[in-house]
């Protein structure tokens, strides 16, 4: 008999195989299930082994600490943590006050002074470090929020450009003029939910378990993840939708218990919307109408909604040039290093987080952004 | 005019890793409540004592945070360092091998490949509830060692390359260790008393 290599036993060790059961991806998926059309007779086996590795997992991970445990390890932890913030501010006030009686003469005593100095300066910066996170990472420190009380937020456009709003999972909404856009600023909730009153467009992180939503007065708009126009003036009577990437579905909020049902579910169900396709919803007797959006329609030359992003070949000074302008953000880089290094990309639809990343990884550089300032290091192509 | 107040993706490890290089208290506290738990799981397959196991979880964190300052900034993964560090403290805390361990007793012998002929035993039509139990009941039997590795494997989602340097042994043991376990599942009491029913049943049929 020949060594088959899809037999259970070694289906269970596969190291690709493995990877699919635990952490599917759109490649591994692809491969199993074309393997899996190839060899409709390996189906039992297939799943069979799945099983195996799931129950596997699921058996090698039950011995984790009781909450009293945690709390128990968490307590020896942070007792050094603090004990040693502490130790640290005594040995700073101890050095920063030499005893009056000692007598160190000539340069010995500056070269001790001098690194009493540094030490006391060390010390008492990395106490302001430990008191004044904010000003440096805020990532970290809004964690602390997390745990005590959920912040809602809320963002006004007063002045007359575009306004970029960074959510907490990482999607981005460009905000218009005269808008505003609140939420609760937390990443546990089941959903992620906005409220907006204006114009806005939003490229929305995929998340297939926690739906995106925004409010417009009467109007709902869901989605999993995508990109797609909305624009609710304050006094208007129409509401639009306009989808630019994937799916969107909308549906008016006056029958509540139904509209319950809708936002919680994972599906989208209501009025589906598709790419290139706009709905308006009336205001006043509630009526929703899909058109195709008019290739016609005068739209504002940067505004973002009508971007492909689509890069092909592009110098990076270029396609940097095009962020800035949508996004209304400034971009920092070497441009003597890295501006005429060609890229292609097509970024349509990402939060701008998502579009950083996919080009620093192309240029093998990291970015950091802050405000409205985006900030890229690396060497450049060769 | 922009807000970035309110960005907070989750960190990666790495980011976690160098807010933790400048003394960030948070990003800290953030990698424990990450990690401890599952740490844990994987000291309590090292160690039957609790005790030993919570002490060497704190251990590999307070280390951390102590040596912060000379952390390595490019730490390929903060995982392995976590899991890779536990190991050894668990081992010098219940005295059990020399830190230096290179486990050469282990018989690195092929795999033979006929091996998978009998296959058959395996069988594929179980259901969930009895795959389950099996497993259960296998995993309760298997060495420590091969445990150790299934739960590395199939919990942690550790590569094999990752295994081998966490457990201070080769590439080709951890195979051979993970096969073992896995093939143990044939070899199990029942199995093999279900299978000589069979032959009986046949022989005398």
């Amino acid at each position: 008999m020949k060594h088959d290599p899809y037999s259970l036993t070694e289906l269970i060790r596969n190291d690709d195989f493995i990877a699919w059961v635990r952490q599917p991806d759109e490649m591994n998926e692809a491969r199993w299930r074309q393997f899996l059309q190839q060899h409709p007779k390996k189906k039992q086996t297939v799943e069979s082994a799945r099983r195996y590795i799931i129950f596997m997992g699921e058996d090698t991970g039950k011995a984790q600490p009781t909450s009293e445990q945690s709390e128990k390890m968490w307590k020896a932890v942070e007792k050094h943590l603090r004990g040693e913030l502490v130790e640290e501010q005594e040995e700073n006030e101890e050095d920063t006050e030499p005893e009056p009686g000692n007598v160190i003469s000539g340069w010995r005593w500056v070269r001790i002074a001098a690194s009493a100095a540094l030490i006391a300066g060390m010390a008492s910066f990395s106490y302001w470090y430990y008191t004044n996170q904010p000003g440096h990472s805020d990532q970290f420190s809004l964690y602390a929020n997390e745990r005590s009380i959920e912040k809602l937020i809320e963002k006004n456009n007063d002045t007359d450009k575009p306004m970029l709003v960074l959510l907490p999972d990482g999607s981005s909404v460009v905000l218009q003029p005269e808008s505003s856009l609140s939420y609760v600023n937390t990443i546990n909730a089941k959903t992620r939910e906005v409220t907006l009153k204006g114009r806005a467009f939003f490229e929305i992180v995929k998340n297939p378990e926690k739906p995106f939503l925004v409010y417009t007065f009467g109007l709902a708009t869901k989605v999993l993840g995508t990109s797609f126009l909305i624009d609710a003036p304050e006094n208007g009577r129409d509401i639009k939708v306009e989808v630019t990437t994937g799916k969107v579905s909308v549906f008016s909020l006056d029958d509540s218990q139904t509209s319950e049902n809708r936002i919680n579910s994972t599906e989208l169900k209501g009025f589906i919307i598709n790419p290139t396709e706009k709905i308006t919803f009336s205001r006043e007797d509630g009526k929703l109408t899909k058109t195709v959006v008019g290739v016609d329609e005068k739209k504002q030359e940067n505004d973002i909604s009508s971007q492909s992003f689509m890069f092909d070949e592009t110098p990076v000074s270029e396609v940097f040039l095009a962020l800035e302008k949508a996004y209304n953000i400034r971009i920092f880089y070497n441009r003597e290093q890295m501006g005429s290094c060609p890229l292609n990309a097509t970024l349509v639809g990402q939060p701008i987080y998502e579009k950083l990343s996919v080009i620093c990884n192309a240029l093998d550089a990291e970015f950091e952004i802050k405000d409205n300032l985006v900030t890229i290091t690396g060497q450049g192509c060769k | 005019m922009i807000t970035s107040d309110t960005f907070i993706l989750e960190p990666t490890d790495q980011q976690l890793w160098s807010g933790i290089r400048y003394g960030n208290e948070q990003a800290y506290t953030r990698l424990f409540e990450r990690y401890h738990r599952t740490l844990y799981n994987y000291g309590s397959k090292l160690s039957g004592n609790s005790a030993i196991v919570e002490d060497a979880v704190q251990e590999v964190f307070i280390d951390v945070w102590r040596l912060r300052a000379n952390l390595t900034e490019n730490v390929t993964s903060v995982k392995f360092y976590l899991y890779r560090a536990l190991r050894r403290r668990i081992h010098v805390a219940s005295d059990k091998f020399p830190v230096t361990e290179e486990l050469t007793m282990l018989p690195d012998q092929e795999i033979p490949s006929t091996y998978s002929n009998s296959e058959t035993m395996l069988i594929q039509s179980e259901s969930n509830s009895m795959i389950s139990r099996k497993v259960k009941e296998m995993l309760s039997q298997l060495p420590e060692r091969q445990l150790e590795v299934i739960t590395l494997r199939y919990f942690e989602d550790f590569s094999v390359e990752e295994i081998a340097g966490i457990m201070g042994i080769n590439e080709k043991s951890v195979r051979n260790l993970i096969y073992k376990a896995i093939t143990s599942f044939r070899q199990s009491p029942q199995n093999f008393l279900i299978s000589v029913l069979i032959f009986c049943l046949l022989v005398i049929l």
